[in-house]
C-alpha cells in the first residue's frame, strides 16, 4: 500500500503541528527565562540578548536549592514506598484468586481518583498536632494517597503480560510463593517496575495542593510551592524571569524522563487504563 | 525552676564574655529573631533589623523573611503557619486588621508592663486602637497610613470637599475627568465601603464590636454614592479590576484628574511622571456632607510577638527597637511609610518627605477603624463580595443582601 | 464458587493461597485506609461541628447546619456551576482535539519518536509551570499573544476571557492523554478489519465511523470518565491563572479557601464532604449511563 505525495505531505505537517503544539508553550518559558529583566515586558517571543540573569538569581537563593532537594527526597521516597508496596499487592491481584479482591480494586481505584481537597483539611488538622506539618513525612504520607494506587494499578496492568509458566515451573520445583515471586517475578518485573516508579515520581513530582497546604519553610516545601509564593518587589509585579528560570530548572528532569522512557511511559499509562 | 534560671544565666553572662574573645562562641550565645514581614524594597525595614541587631550586643539577631507584598498573601502564609504551632516566627508585621483574629486564636502574646509602656510612649491615637483587643494592648505601632485626594492643580482650582462635588467636576471636565479608586474584588474595595460608611456617619459593627450594625440610613447613601460614581463617567472603564498600584499607575499617565490613594503615590508620582508632579494638589479624602469631613479607613502595620516564639522577651524588645522614633523616621524617608509616633510629624526631614503631613495628620485623627473582630476576615469577603462590581449595585437590594452576608460571617457560618 | 469434591489437601492450598494473597495487600491496604479513609471519616465527622481555628476553644456539635449553611450559599453554587462548565467544556473540546492528534499518532512513520515524545510533554509538565506559561503569554504587557494578535485584551480582568484562558491551559496540558487512551484504544482495533473495509470500497469516514470508532469505544469512555474526575478537581490552573477572581473561582478553590485560608475546618470539611459526593456522582452516572466495564472481573 503506497502513500501518495499528498497524503505524505499532509502527514508530515499534521507532524510539525502536533510537535509546535507541544513545544511552543514550553520554549515560550524557556525565552522568558532566557531574556534580561529590562526585556521582560517586551512581548516578543524570542529573547532579543540572552541572559542569565535569572538563573544566577533564583540559584543564589537558598530558598530555591532546598525546595528542590524537598522535591527530590520527597518525590523519590513517595515513589519507592509506592512501588514496594503496590509491587506486592499488583502480584496478589494477578496471580492469586481471594475474597474481597474486587472490592480492593474498587478501592484503589476510588482512591486514585480521590479528590485531595477532601483531605486537606483533616490532614492539617491532625499533622499540626502530630508535628507532621511542614515536615517529609508529612508530605509522603498524603502523596502516597494518589501514586499508591496508581503504582498498584500500573504494576497490576504489567504484571499480567508477564509469563507465568516459568513461576508454574519454579512450583512445580517446590518453591512457595513468596519464594516464587522473589526468584521468578521481580527480575521478569524488573523494567515494568522501574517505569511505574518514575510515572509515580512524575505525579508525585508535579503536587501543587498537597505542598502550598502541608508546608511553610524550607524544611518540605517543593518547588512548585516555592515558585508560587516567589516574592515579587512590588505588589502586582510577579517576578517573572525568576518564575520562569525555576520552572525550566524543574521541567529539565521530567524532560529528560520522558525524551528516554517515552515508549514505556506510554505503555504504562495506557495499559492500566484498558486492560484495568 | 529559680536555680536553673540562674545557672542559665550565669552561662549566658559567662558566654557573653567569652564570646568577646571568639567569634565562633557568639553564635551559640545570640538568638535569631525571625522577623515576617512584607517584601520591602526600599531597604527601611533591613535597616531597621542591622541597627536593633547590633544595638543589643549581641543578644539577638534580626533575621527578615519577607513575605508577599499582597495582604491578603501575607496573612494566607502567616496563620497556616501561627495555627500549626511554627516556631520558626518571633515577630510579626502585622497589618492592622489582623489584631482582633491574631489575639482571640492565641497566635501572639500581649504586651504589658513596662513593654506596654514603651509601646504607648507618643504614638498617635489611631494606630493606638488599631493594637488594642479586648482591653489589651497586642502590639506596638509601627508604621500607619490612610487615603488622601489627590487632585491635578492645573485643572481644578480648588479641592471638591464632597463625592457628589467631585464626581460633577470630573464630569464636566470631559475626557480627563476620570477619578481613580479602588474597585477590584478585595480589601480595597471593603476599606472603600467602609471609609464612606463612616464618613456617612455610620459603621459595621456596634461599639463593641459583636453585632451587625449598619444602620439604614448611612448605609444607603454610602451604596448610593458608590453606584453613581461607578456609574458616572468620571469612573475608569477597568474600575472593577483597578487596585492600589493600578490607579497610581493610570494616574501617572496624566489622563485621570483625581484619586483616592495612600500616601505611597506621592513619591512614585515624583519619580516616573515628573512632567505632572508639579500640578499634584492634596487634600482630606472627600465628605458627603459639607459640614462633617471623609472618614477613611486606616491602614498599616503593627509589629506583634509570637505565642509561640522561643525568645519572646528577647522579641518584645527588638519589636520596640525596630518601631522606636529613629526606625520611624527612616522607614518614612526611605519607604515612605508614615510614621506612627505623633512628634514625628513636625520634624522638618519627615515634613520634607510628606509635604502633606498635616493634612496626613488631620485625616488620622478622624480615621476609622476596619471592624475589630476575630471574623474580618470573613466580614472583608462578605463585604467585597457583595458589593463587587460596584457599577451593579442597588442601593435598596444590596443593603438587606449586604446585612445577610455579614451576619452569615460573624456567626462563622459564610462560605467565603 | 465453592468447589464441593475438593479434597481437603486442595481446600487447604487454596486456603493457604487467600492467606497469602491477603497478606501480600495488607501493607498497601493498610497504608491506604490510614491515609485517605481516616483523613475521609475524619472530614465528615469534622463537618458536623463548628470548629474553627480561630476560636480553638469553641468545638461544638452543630449537626447538618454546616450542609445548610453551604448548600443555601450563592457562593457555592456559583462554584459548582463554574466547575461544571469548566469540567464539560474541557472534556468535551479536548476528546474533540484528542481524535485527530491520536490518528496522527497512530498513522505517522516518519517522526513516530518525535511526535509521542513531543504529546507526552505538556502531560508530563507541572500543572502550575504549564498555567504559567499560559499566564504569561496571555499578559497584556509580557505577552507574546496580544502582540501576535494585533488585540489589546486584558485576558485574565474578565469573566469571559479568564474562563477562555483556564480551558484553553486546561486542553492544552490534558489532550495528550486523552489522545494516547484513544491511540491505546485505536490499536485495539484488527488491522484486517479496516483493510477488509478498504476493499469493500468504504472511505476513510465510513471506516472510521462504522469500525473504529465502535471498537475503540470502551477505552474512550474510560478515558473520558477519568479526565471529567480528573477536571472536576481542578486547582492549580485556577490557582496561578486568576486564584479565583472574575467569577471563576472552582469548588476545590472553595474548599482550599475555606480550610486552609480561613482555616474553618468544620465548614470547609462539609465542603470537602460535598466535593467528594459529587465526584461519586459523577463516576455512578457514568459507570451505570455508558455501561462501563471497568475491567475490574477480568483477570
Amino acid at each position: 500500500m503506497k502513500k501518495s505525495i499528498v497524503e505524505n505531505v499532509f502527514w508530515v505537517m499534521s507532524n510539525v503541528l502536533v510537535i509546535a503544539y507541544a513545544v511552543i508553550p514550553m520554549l515560550w518559558i524557556v525565552s522568558l527565562s532566557l531574556k534580561r529583566g529590562s526585556d521582560l515586558n517586551d512581548q516578543q517571543f524570542f529573547p532579543q540578548t540572552i541572559s542569565f540573569e535569572h538563573y544566577r538569581n533564583i540559584f543564589s537563593d537558598m530558598q530555591f536549592a532546598s525546595a528542590i532537594l524537598n522535591s527530590i527526597g520527597i518525590a523519590s521516597i513517595a515513589a519507592l514506598f509506592s512501588v514496594l508496596l503496590g509491587m506486592l499487592a499488583a502480584y496478589a491481584i494477578v496471580r492469586l484468586e481471594f475474597p474481597g479482591r474486587r472490592l480492593m480494586l474498587i478501592g484503589i481505584l476510588m482512591t486514585a481518583m480521590f479528590p485531595p481537597v477532601a483531605i486537606i483539611g483533616p490532614l492539617f488538622d491532625i499533622w499540626r498536632i502530630t508535628g507532621l506539618y511542614d515536615t517529609w513525612l508529612g508530605l509522603i504520607l498524603p502523596y502516597m494517597t494518589f501514586t499508591l494506587p496508581l503504582a498498584i494499578w500500573i504494576l497490576a496492568a504489567f504484571f499480567r503480560e508477564i509469563p507465568w509458566d516459568l513461576e508454574k515451573a519454579a512450583r512445580i520445583d517446590g518453591a512457595t510463593t513468596v519464594q516464587s515471586f522473589i526468584r521468578i517475578m521481580v527480575p521478569l518485573a524488573a523494567p515494568s517496575v522501574f517505569t511505574t516508579a518514575i510515572l509515580v515520581f512524575i505525579f508525585a513530582w508535579n503536587d501543587f495542593l498537597f505542598a502550598i497546604s502541608l508546608t511553610s519553610t524550607d524544611n518540605a516545601r517543593t518547588v512548585p510551592a516555592a515558585i508560587a509564593f516567589f516574592t515579587g518587589s512590588s505588589r502586582f509585579e510577579l517576578p517573572i524571569g525568576s518564575i520562569a528560570a525555576a520552572s525550566v530548572v524543574v521541567t529539565v528532569p521530567v524532560m529528560i524522563i520522558v525524551l528516554f522512557f517515552q515508549q514505556r511511559i506510554i505503555a504504562g499509562l495506557t495499559s492500566g487504563a484498558i486492560k484495568g | 525552676m529559680i536555680s536553673i534560671r540562674l545557672i542559665s544565666t550565669l552561662c549566658i553572662i559567662s558566654l557573653t564574655m567569652l564570646a568577646g574573645c571568639s567569634d565562633q562562641k557568639k553564635k551559640e550565645v545570640t538568638s535569631t529573631l525571625n522577623w515576617y514581614v512584607f517584601n520591602e524594597p526600599s531597604g527601611a525595614f533591613a535597616t531597621a533589623a542591622r541597627n536593633c541587631s547590633e544595638n543589643s550586643r549581641n543578644t539577638y539577631q534580626i533575621k527578615l523573611v519577607p513575605l508577599p507584598v499582597d495582604p491578603d498573601q501575607q496573612r494566607e502564609q502567616l496563620v497556616r503557619r501561627l495555627a500549626a504551632g511554627d516556631q520558626s516566627i518571633d515577630i510579626i508585621g502585622m497589618d492592622v486588621i489582623w489584631t482582633a483574629e491574631f489575639a482571640q486564636a492565641g497566635w501572639i502574646l500581649p504586651w504589658r508592663s513596662e513593654m506596654k509602656k514603651e509601646a504607648l510612649a507618643g504614638r498617635l491615637s489611631a494606630p493606638l486602637q488599631s493594637v488594642m483587643y479586648q482591653d489589651e494592648m497586642w502590639g506596638v505601632p509601627y508604621t500607619t497610613n490612610a487615603q488622601l485626594l489627590w487632585y491635578r492643580t492645573d485643572r481644578i482650582k480648588e479641592a471638591p470637599a464632597t463625592w457628589d462635588e467631585m464626581i460633577h467636576l470630573a464630569e464636566t471636565l470631559g475626557e480627563s475627568g476620570i477619578i481613580q479608586a479602588q474597585g477590584e474584588r478585595y480589601e480595597g474595595l471593603t476599606a472603600f465601603f467602609i471609609s464612606l460608611l463612616a464618613t456617612a456617619g455610620g459603621s459595621v459593627l456596634d461599639t463593641r464590636h459583636e453585632k451587625i450594625s449598619l444602620a439604614q440610613q448611612p448605609t444607603l447613601q454610602a451604596l448610593s454614592t458608590m453606584a453613581r460614581f461607578a456609574n458616572s463617567s468620571a469612573a475608569d472603564r477597568t474600575l472593577s479590576t483597578t487596585r492600589e498600584d493600578q490607579a497610581r499607575l493610570a494616574f501617572e499617565t496624566g489622563h485621570s484628574s483625581f484619586m483616592v490613594n495612600y500616601t505611597f503615590v506621592w513619591s512614585s508620582i515624583q519619580q516616573n511622571a515628573p512632567g505632572i508632579a508639579p500640578h499634584i494638589g492634596w487634600a482630606r479624602w472627600p465628605s458627603l456632607s459639607k459640614d462633617k469631613p471623609g472618614r477613611t479607613a486606616i491602614g498599616g502595620i503593627n509589629l506583634a510577638v509570637s505565642a509561640h516564639s522561643r525568645y519572646a522577651q528577647s522579641a518584645f524588645q527588638a519589636a520596640v527597637c525596630i518601631a522606636s522614633e529613629q526606625h520611624q523616621r527612616i522607614a518614612a524617608t526611605l519607604g515612605g511609610l508614615p510614621p506612627t509616633i505623633a512628634a514625628l510629624y513636625d520634624d522638618t526631614r519627615i515634613r520634607e518627605t510628606f509635604p502633606f503631613a498635616d493634612v496626613l495628620r488631620a485625616t488620622l485623627r478622624d480615621a476609622v477603624q476596619r471592624p475589630q473582630t476575630p471574623l474580618y476576615n470573613d466580614v472583608s469577603l462578605a463585604i467585597s463580595r457583595t458589593l463587587h462590581p460596584m457599577r451593579n449595585i442597588e442601593p435598596d437590594k444590596d443593603y438587606i443582601r449586604l446585612r445577610d452576608a455579614i451576619s452569615r460571617a460573624l456567626s462563622s457560618k459564610g462560605l467565603l | 464458587m465453592p468447589r464441593r469434591n475438593e479434597q481437603p489437601k486442595q481446600r487447604q492450598r487454596r486456603h493457604n493461597e487467600w492467606y497469602q494473597a491477603w497478606l501480600l495487600c495488607a501493607p498497601a491496604v493498610l497504608v491506604l485506609i490510614l491515609i485517605t479513609a481516616y483523613p475521609i471519616l475524619y472530614a465528615i465527622w469534622l463537618s458536623f461541628f463548628q470548629y474553627d481555628l480561630r476560636f480553638p476553644d469553641q468545638r461544638t456539635f452543630i449537626g447538618l447546619d454546616n450542609y445548610i449553611s453551604i448548600l443555601t450559599s450563592e457562593v457555592w453554587w456559583q462554584a459548582f456551576g463554574n466547575t461544571f462548565i469548566l469540567t464539560v467544556s474541557s472534556v468535551t473540546l479536548e476528546l474533540m482535539v484528542a481524535f485527530p492528534l491520536a490518528l496522527i499518532m497512530y498513522h505517522t512513520v516518519l517522526w513516530r519518536y518525535a511526535v509521542r515524545t513531543a504529546t507526552l510533554l505538556p502531560y508530563a509538565i507541572t500543572t502550575i509551570i504549564a498555567a504559567f506559561a499560559w499566564k504569561f503569554a496571555f499578559d497584556p504587557t509580557t505577552g507574546f499573544i496580544n502582540a501576535l494578535s494585533g488585540m489589546e485584551q486584558a485576558w485574565l480582568t474578565q469573566s469571559w476571557s479568564s474562563f477562555l484562558v483556564i480551558i484553553l491551559t486546561e486542553i492544552w496540558k490534558t489532550t495528550p492523554f486523552m489522545a494516547l487512551m484513544l491511540l491505546a484504544g485505536l490499536t485495539l482495533v484488527p488491522h484486517e478489519l479496516i483493510q477488509a473495509a478498504r476493499a469493500d470500497g468504504a472511505n476513510a469516514w465510513q471506516r472510521f465511523m462504522k469500525i473504529t470508532l465502535p471498537l475503540a469505544k470502551p477505552a474512550i469512555l474510560v478515558a473520558v470518565l477519568f479526565r471529567m474526575l480528573d477536571a472536576f478537581r481542578i486547582f492549580d490552573t485556577v490557582f496561578i491563572l486568576t486564584r479565583g477572581a472574575q467569577g471563576t473561582e472552582t469548588v476545590s478553590m472553595v474548599g482550599y479557601n475555606t480550610l486552609i485560608v480561613s482555616l474553618n475546618l468544620g465548614l470547609g470539611s462539609a465542603v470537602s464532604v460535598l466535593i467528594f459526593i459529587s465526584m461519586l456522582i459523577i463516576s455512578a452516572l457514568f459507570i451505570w449511563g455508558f455501561n462501563i466495564k471497568t475491567g475490574v472481573d477480568q483477570k
